[in-house]
């Protein structure tokens, strides 16, 4: 089964099998979207809440607000149905809790985007493993949409 | 143009890192760091997420915020095996896991480094660069690389110092990064001579 790597700020897809793999979320939220009857699955892995005016050419998985548009652009561009989405969220960590440089760190920034970007286009969220202090690897499997996630010294979920 | 820039980061590099290790090497009872030729790069975003290598690897990491006349950031990243090394000649005992002595330990070590770094840059250039507290994260060399490049809001391109260093007669090694703000970057050029970097 051939298995794709999303590096930070982009967006893969693929559909019946194989497997979206995120490795190292740190404050990063990795967002899969997946609609079950047309087994089309779309993994981003978001870096930022908003895009800014300084970072023009910016992969649009870069950032949430353009994020969270594409991937849905993606998954109807393979078939599915936007009614059918649904969303799985892993991430958004504090990996440097004690630094607290704002009131709501970049982790919570994010997922807190993402989770509205999703409310926004009427898409729920079916599985989340999101905040802490701790890094996180997701696997996404597109021939049933289960996603596990991995943790250093602790055990797999699955969301 | 580019090239000139990248030197001038290298030299900064040298200059800052060769403080660095002289502060961590009296930390050590003299003993002996060996600075690899640092590496210089303006990387585009996209680039980015690779340049640490090893994503899955534990790794420790210590992120500062610089604040002052010159804003950015700096981290050190120990490998795993660095970091034991660095914890039993710091603290003299032998751990199986990095514990709170050993965290409080690297987490003061990144501080010197960080701070001798900073502070011979102040010297050359009589601008402020004030480093933070210093986090500790012991995690996926992944998770901790884009942990700082969010702290640090990268944009389009990331101006990366990355310096190893490797001590004589013990397997220790790291990399010491700094990712200076790019419009506070032209006035330690401008500090130091250079128009237009």
């Amino acid at each position: 089964m051939s298995e794709i790597f999303v590096n930070m700020g982009e967006i893969s897809s693929a559909k019946d099998h194989g497997i979206l793999t995120t490795v190292g979320l740190g404050s990063c939220v990795g967002v899969t979207l997946y609609d079950d009857r047309a087994k089309v699955g779309v993994m981003g892995h978001i870096f930022l809440p908003r895009s800014r005016p300084n970072d023009q050419g910016a992969p649009p998985g870069k950032y949430a607000d353009t994020g969270i548009p594409a991937m849905i652009a993606e998954a109807i561009r393979l078939g599915a149905s936007k009614i059918r989405l649904q969303a799985k969220l892993a991430g958004g960590a504090n990996l440097f809790p004690n630094l607290n440089m704002k009131s709501l760190s970049i982790g919570q920034q994010n997922v807190e985007a993402v989770k509205e970007l999703l409310s926004k286009h009427g898409i729920p969220i079916v599985g989340q493993d999101v905040a802490g202090n701790h890094g996180r690897k997701m696997r996404f499997f597109v021939e049933n949409g289960l996603v596990s996630v991995t943790a250093i010294g602790r055990e797999p979920v699955e969301i | 143009m580019n090239e000139v820039r990248l030197d001038f980061l290298k030299e900064l590099a040298n200059i800052g890192t060769g403080h660095a290790t002289t502060a961590l090497s009296q930390m050590l009872g003299g003993r002996l760091f060996q600075l690899v030729v640092p590496d210089a790069q303006m990387l585009p975003f996209r680039e980015a997420a690779d340049y640490m290598g090893g994503l899955e690897q534990t790794v420790v990491g210590i992120f500062v915020v610089i604040s002052g006349d010159v804003a950015g950031h700096m981290a050190c990243v120990y490998p795993l095996n660095s970091a034991y090394a660095l914890i039993r000649l710091l603290t003299g005992e032998e751990t199986p896991e990095i514990d709170e002595l050993g965290r409080s330990a690297l987490q003061e070590l990144g501080n010197i480094m960080v701070t001798s770094f900073l502070n011979a840059l102040s010297k050359m250039t009589d601008l402020l660069l004030a480093p933070s507290v210093p986090g500790l994260a012991v995690d996926m060399a992944g998770a901790v690389w884009e942990s700082i490049l969010a702290g640090a809001e990268v944009a389009g391109e990331v101006t990366v110092i990355r310096t190893r260093f490797s001590a004589e007669g013990e397997a220790i090694e790291g990399h010491i990064i700094f990712l200076p703000n790019e419009e506070d970057f032209g006035k330690i050029a401008r500090r130091c001579g250079l128009e237009g970097l």
